[in-house]
């Protein structure tokens, strides 16, 4: 096939066929994306992937079970509000919530949210405020722990106890992606925007401030993931 | 060369609906995530450097291939390629993937044109069809006979009407050879049932075939054992009617 080496020719200004003083029509495509319904697992025969999926990692049947199977629902016989309780009236662990919230929700906030998604993530994170300070229970160690509340401690770690081997299963019931599929798609993207950021250097130099955001960025990314793997889940 | 997506990446594991060429509820949240990590600049969108080295670390397109794809999506003419074209560009690809072209362009007629539509004149031109022809597995071929049965007007060029006939056909025929190949995989199948058949019966017969032989042989020697101890014994009345 030829290399076609055509004029620049922006495709807002639409030739002859446009109206004068129509604006130009892009494709129409819908606002929100379109998306199909809940609907079943396919047959196996059908799912080409499934078995070198299979083949490979555990983490692979995680990532191509959350990708074609239906929602879930919650069947546990545990209401967050309960796990939520014991940490609500203590008070200290509000900062280190907060903190480690934002080791998993570092990306979101830093995005616009719509004043509709602002919302949903406040009803998130008081629904999530349970599950996540139950790693931060785990983390701090003994050291930490006031002997005045230690046995209201040991007691919600032993209610804790109970539920950590949930934990994956109520992260993933709230919403939140699975994380071998977050650690495919965070090794994924960090290989790709450091090729992105090679040609960022050729092009346009060290100190162009894109080049220094993207390295920022990277790094913030490198740091993130080394944080999870500290962390066993 | 066809395009193909990388084994294990992400996109790789994105199942695409089979009717509606679509991604699911939860595969677009997992998408969108996927976007955000890649949207380095905190912008919602990819500049051509990041969406260059995004689709060529994905698939096995060239540098050449990505541009025109680039410049297909960037139908603002912004430079850069915000969720939904990234979504569009996802779909095609996994459609290509899973051999659902047919199928996504008969679904998506509407959009496909409009991206085909290069100009914006409302038609695709026979050029532009086969720069991006890649994109849905169209052979040089098919191409010129799609121009030669659908450009109904005779201008060399497809309206909206002409290619969603052409889109309509191709399902069609696609289904039909899907059946066919269908059909002839039941076929083989069959064909490999009997001759499994065939084999175990075979091994049957040898079997009883062997058995017999051993019977047959088992009962030479039985008589030969029968006739060798007539033998002795005749022998030995005789010495004794002699003696005697």
């Amino acid at each position: 096939m030829e290399e076609e080496k055509k004029p620049f020719k922006p495709r807002g200004a639409w030739p002859s066929a446009v109206a004068p003083g129509s604006p130009p029509s892009p494709p129409r495509l819908p606002r929100s994306p379109p998306v199909c319904g809940p609907q079943g697992p396919p047959k196996p025969s059908e799912r080409r992937s499934s078995s070198a999926g299979r083949a490979s990692l555990r983490s692979g049947d995680i990532r191509n079970l959350w990708s074609t199977a239906t929602l879930l629902q919650p069947q546990g016989n545990v209401s967050l509000a309960e796990i939520c309780e014991n940490f609500d009236d203590e008070g200290r662990d509000v900062g280190r919530i907060r903190r480690q919230k934002s080791q998993t929700f570092s990306m979101k906030e830093k995005l616009t949210f719509t004043p509709q998604e602002l919302e949903e993530q406040a009803l998130l994170d008081l629904e999530l405020r349970g599950s996540s300070s139950i790693q931060g229970l785990l983390e701090k160690g003994a050291e930490d722990i006031n002997p005045e509340a230690e046995k209201c401690s040991s007691e919600s770690l032993i209610n804790l106890s109970k539920h950590i081997p949930h934990r994956a299963y109520w992260t993933e019931q709230q919403n939140r992606l699975p994380l071998p599929l977050m650690e495919l798609m965070e090794n994924e993207a960090l290989e790709i925007l450091t090729k992105a950021l090679k040609s960022y250097r050729s092009q346009i130099g060290k100190n162009h401030f894109l080049t220094k955001e993207l390295q920022r960025y990277i790094e913030g990314l490198k740091k993130r993931q080394s944080k999870r793997l500290q962390c066993p889940s | 060369m066809r395009m193909e997506l990388k084994q294990g990446s992400f996109l790789w594991y994105l199942y695409l609906d089979k009717i509606y060429c679509l991604l699911s509820l939860r595969n677009v949240k997992a998408l969108v995530e996927y976007f955000h990590i890649l949207d380095a600049h905190r912008k919602d969108t990819l500049n051509d450097v990041l969406f260059y080295h995004f689709l060529h670390h994905v698939t096995n397109l060239k540098s050449r291939q990505i541009k025109i794809v680039f410049d297909m999506l960037d139908w603002m003419c912004v430079g850069e390629i915000g969720f939904d074209q990234f979504y569009v560009l996802v779909c095609i690809l996994l459609s290509h993937q899973n051999h659902l072209e047919e199928q996504f362009m008969y679904r998506h007629s509407r959009p496909v044109f409009d991206l085909l539509d290069v100009d914006g004149e409302l038609n695709i031109d026979a050029s532009n069809f086969y720069m991006y022809r890649f994109l849905f597995s169209i052979k040089k071929q098919e191409l010129r006979e799609l121009f030669r049965d659908f450009d109904i007007t005779g201008d060399r060029r497809l309206n909206y009407k002409e290619f969603k006939l052409y889109t309509i056909f191709s399902t069609d025929k696609s289904g039909d050879k899907q059946k066919t190949v269908q059909e002839e995989e039941e076929k083989q199948k069959e064909k490999e049932t009997e001759k499994e058949k065939e084999k175990e019966k075979e091994k049957v017969k040898e079997k009883e075939e062997e058995k017999e032989k051993l019977m047959s042989m088992f009962m030479k020697k039985k008589l030969q054992t029968n006739v060798s101890q007539k033998n002795v014994l005749e022998k030995l009345r005789f010495r004794s009617g002699e003696h005697d």
